[in-house]
């Protein structure tokens, strides 16, 4: 009579192991919810090794036991191997603000190479009044307007005591 | 019939059977529209990325409001895996009936639906698992 409660122990524990191992298996490679599925994994892992400790004392059945062994210690190993890929797909996502920073350096040298020659031409008319803004971005040129302007400056400014 | 529900197999076809429901209540309960999910994807926490199963929730609560088209748009696998989990059920049932049913061919009818599971699980999830290996 003992005996039969200690395989009927024995026999829920391989129940409830395997079940538990199912679920963890499906839920593990979902990877929405594949982490949180260790817990269920370690529990089921639990179960069965309990179960076969039982069974190799009361010399019962233990295919359910070592069905839901496997099938536990396979589900933990698939949800632990999420911790990698949630890790690697973070590194990856930490390189993403360098790549977009390269292509938007890019963009910005060919827009300037393309640029290099042109004109820019600004005319506001107001009545029968007209100004005209003539300009280029080309370096040289700019360069030059630029010289241009700093020996007017100076010119002022050595101009400018003597007037007073 | 109390001494079968006593059986292992039928044990384990009645408490997956339960689950399935369960998966299939929650689907019910909680409105697609109102977006009120209490399970948030934890890749998604981690990386700020969404996952190949991010949107599976809505996508199983639209297919069972018939809203297919949209269910496929919050998650391309969501039929598939929610298929698997319909046929489950299904299989559940029906196996533990041919197995209180036939009682000769108890070992043939458990081969069989070990090896019909894996393969319905294998084509159901094969994304996921693809994946999950990509990165390992």
């Amino acid at each position: 009579m003992e005996e039969e409660a200690t395989n009927k122990t024995g026999q829920n524990l391989g129940i409830a192991a395997l079940i538990t191992a199912i679920i963890t298996f499906v839920f593990a490679v979902i990877p929405c919810v594949g982490l949180m599925a260790i817990i269920p994994g370690i529990i089921a892992i639990v179960l069965a090794s309990v179960g076969l400790s039982h069974a190799a004392r009361t010399d019962s059945p233990r295919g359910i036991l070592i069905a839901g062994l496997i099938i536990g210690i396979v589900a933990t190993m698939i949800s632990f191997s999420q911790v990698f890929v949630a890790g690697k797909i973070a590194q990856k996502a930490d390189k993403w603000p360098d790549v977009i920073e390269d292509v938007v350096n890019d963009v910005q040298k060919d827009i300037l190479e393309d640029l290099e020659d042109a004109n820019i031409s600004i005319k506001i008319e107001n009545g029968d009044e007209s100004v005209e803004i003539s300009t280029s971005v080309n370096k040289k040129e700019l360069v030059e307007t630029l010289e241009e302007l700093e020996g007017e400056e100076d010119s002022t400014a050595v101009d400018t005591p003597e007037q007073e | 019939m109390v001494r079968f529900v006593k059986k292992p197999y039928i044990i384990v076809n009645i408490v997956l059977a339960g689950v399935i429901v369960m998966i299939m209540i929650y689907s019910a309960i909680f409105s697609p529209d109102e977006n009120e999910y209490p399970i948030v994807c934890v890749h998604e926490k981690i990386t700020g990325e969404p996952c190949v199963s991010c949107g599976l929730s809505h996508s199983f609560s639209l297919i069972l409001r018939g809203r297919l088209n949209e269910a496929y748009s919050w998650n391309v696998y969501g039929m598939r895996v929610f298929l698997f989990f319909v046929l489950q059920l299904i299989m559940r049932v029906f196996f533990s009936f041919f197995y209180i049913k036939f009682i000769d061919t108890r070992k043939q009818l458990i081969i069989m639906d070990i090896i019909g599971s894996v393969l319905l699980f294998l084509i159901s999830f094969r994304q996921f698992f693809f994946y999950i290996f990509q990165y390992c």
